[in-house]
């Protein structure tokens, strides 16, 4: 399936869906003047890969600032995910954060509490910090 | 007792649980899809209840952020408010120092006459004493006393004249000393007032050969601040001295006034130096620009020029190039000068 890359603007997030290798990143800012017009076709290509039987995935976040829509549409997401671990596929998000960024820490344990098949890891480090 | 902003939402889930367990009694077969309803609508309960931990949460944040920038705009004010004393206070002095130049130009130029005055004078003592002597020893000849008459005479004549131009020149000075200083209002003429002015600034002109030639129309009276316009002079000539000229070019400036109306004065002020370059032209007004930080250059001299011509004369000036080469100044201002 052809990778998805959108490029960061001041207001939204880079996105990198490698889909064939099974690795998603999302990362930047993300509060897009309308989210739907950004998101649409994230969510798009999203379904119509995981509707595809395949192998792992791993979903790396690594988000400095978003807004409530944004954060809607991760909990949308994660759902997706979430479903797709039940059916049996191997799915692991990492939500990276700066180290001492506390907001976005708690953020991502907020995020954690829906997810039961999805392994969720809460990684802490530099900008680019490795798991 | 504890509030709970999602007291309701709880209750009816709780009511939702207790109608799910009856209805799996009495219709077994309705009872996934309700359940699935149930989950449904308790997970978007939680979701709210993230969303609104997010939202409080970003709110915060952005309230700190405005404080915090709010803060810094004083900050930056409060330090823009000191630049602006300090600025001002570095142009009095600039001013100051201006004056002390002048000074010490006019020094110099009165250090002529009076040179030359003592030693006549001084010559003419000798003479004296000489004569009185060959008195005393009764051997005063006719050529004696014709030699003596011959010296007295040129040498009083010389005493007198550079005397003369001495008291001259400290006249020129008091009055360009006290409008400088005083910056009081007063009328002038306008011709006249340009080459007391320029006096002061001989010594530095003779000194790389250059002149100055002016063009005013005689009888021109400007209502005004003369302090101001000496000063404007003294610091483009200075400025053409510095910038324009290159050490052992002899340069030449030239002074015209003309009258658009009889209300208003336009005094252009040329230089043949080499000019400024275009990507400097819109700065060289600006305070504390200047190419010469290294050396000793304020960069004080043309924003003082363009406080002058704006603030006293309340006109306006202009700086591009001159014909040929070199620099062209144009000041413009009312002729009399409106009341503050």
């Amino acid at each position: 399936m052809e990778r998805l890359t959108i490029a960061p603007t001041g207001r939204t997030p880079a996105i990198d869906f490698d889909f064939d290798g099974g690795v998603l990143r999302l990362s930047g800012e993300s509060y897009p003047d309308d989210v739907a017009t950004f998101f649409g076709p994230v969510f798009t290509a999203l379904r119509g890969f995981l509707a595809e039987p395949g192998g792992a995935i791993r979903f790396d976040i690594e988000l400095v600032y978003f807004n409530s829509s944004s954060a809607k549409a991760l909990m949308n997401i994660f759902q997706m995910l979430e479903a797709a671990a039940r059916d049996g596929r191997a799915v692991t998000v990492n939500w990276r954060f700066e180290a001492g960024d506390d907001a976005m820490r708690e953020f991502g344990e907020d995020f954690s509490e829906d997810l039961e098949d999805v392994t969720f890891n809460l990684v802490e480090g530099g900008a680019d910090g490795a798991p | 007792m504890s509030f709970n902003l999602f007291d309701a939402e709880e209750k009816a889930i709780e009511r939702a649980r207790a109608l799910g367990e009856r209805l799996a009694e009495a219709a077994p077969e309705c009872s996934a899809g309700f359940n699935e309803l149930l989950e449904a609508f308790t997970r978007s309960y939680r979701e709210q209840r993230r969303l609104v931990r997010f939202s409080d949460r970003l709110q915060g944040q952005l309230a700190t952020v405005n404080q915090e920038l709010e803060r810094r705009r004083q900050e930056a004010e409060t330090a823009l408010a000191r630049l602006q004393e300090a600025q001002e206070v570095l142009v009095q002095s600039e001013k100051l120092a201006s004056l002390g130049a002048l000074v010490a130009g006019v020094a110099h130029e009165i250090n002529t006459p009076v040179g030359i005055a003592v030693s006549c004078a001084s010559h003419l003592a000798d003479a004296t004493g000489k004569l009185k002597a060959l008195t005393e020893q009764g051997g005063l000849g006719r050529n004696d006393f014709n030699r003596y008459l011959a010296t007295a005479t040129d040498t009083t004549a010389l005493i007198l004249a550079n005397c003369e131009r001495a008291a001259q020149l400290i006249n020129s000075f008091k009055q360009v000393a006290v409008d400088r200083a005083s910056a009081e209002r007063r009328s002038f003429a306008l011709d006249a007032y340009i080459q007391e002015t320029l006096v002061s600034l001989q010594p530095k002109l003779r000194q790389g050969n250059h002149t100055v030639s002016v063009d005013c129309p005689a009888g021109l009276t400007v209502d005004g601040f003369p302090g101001a316009l000496s000063q404007i002079l003294t610091n483009l000539v200075m400025n053409s001295l510095q910038h324009g000229f290159d050490p052992g070019r002899e340069g030449h400036i030239t002074i015209a006034v003309a009258q658009p109306d009889p209300d208003t004065v336009s005094l252009t002020y040329a230089d043949d130096g080499k000019g400024i370059p275009a990507e400097i032209m819109p700065k060289v007004f600006d305070p504390f620009f200047t190419t010469r930080r290294g050396e000793g250059g304020s960069g004080l001299g043309l924003h003082v020029v363009h406080n002058l011509a704006v603030g006293p004369l309340k006109g306006g000036i202009t700086v591009g190039d001159a014909p040929g080469r070199g620099t062209l100044f144009t000041i413009t201002f009312p002729r009399v000068a409106p009341a503050a």
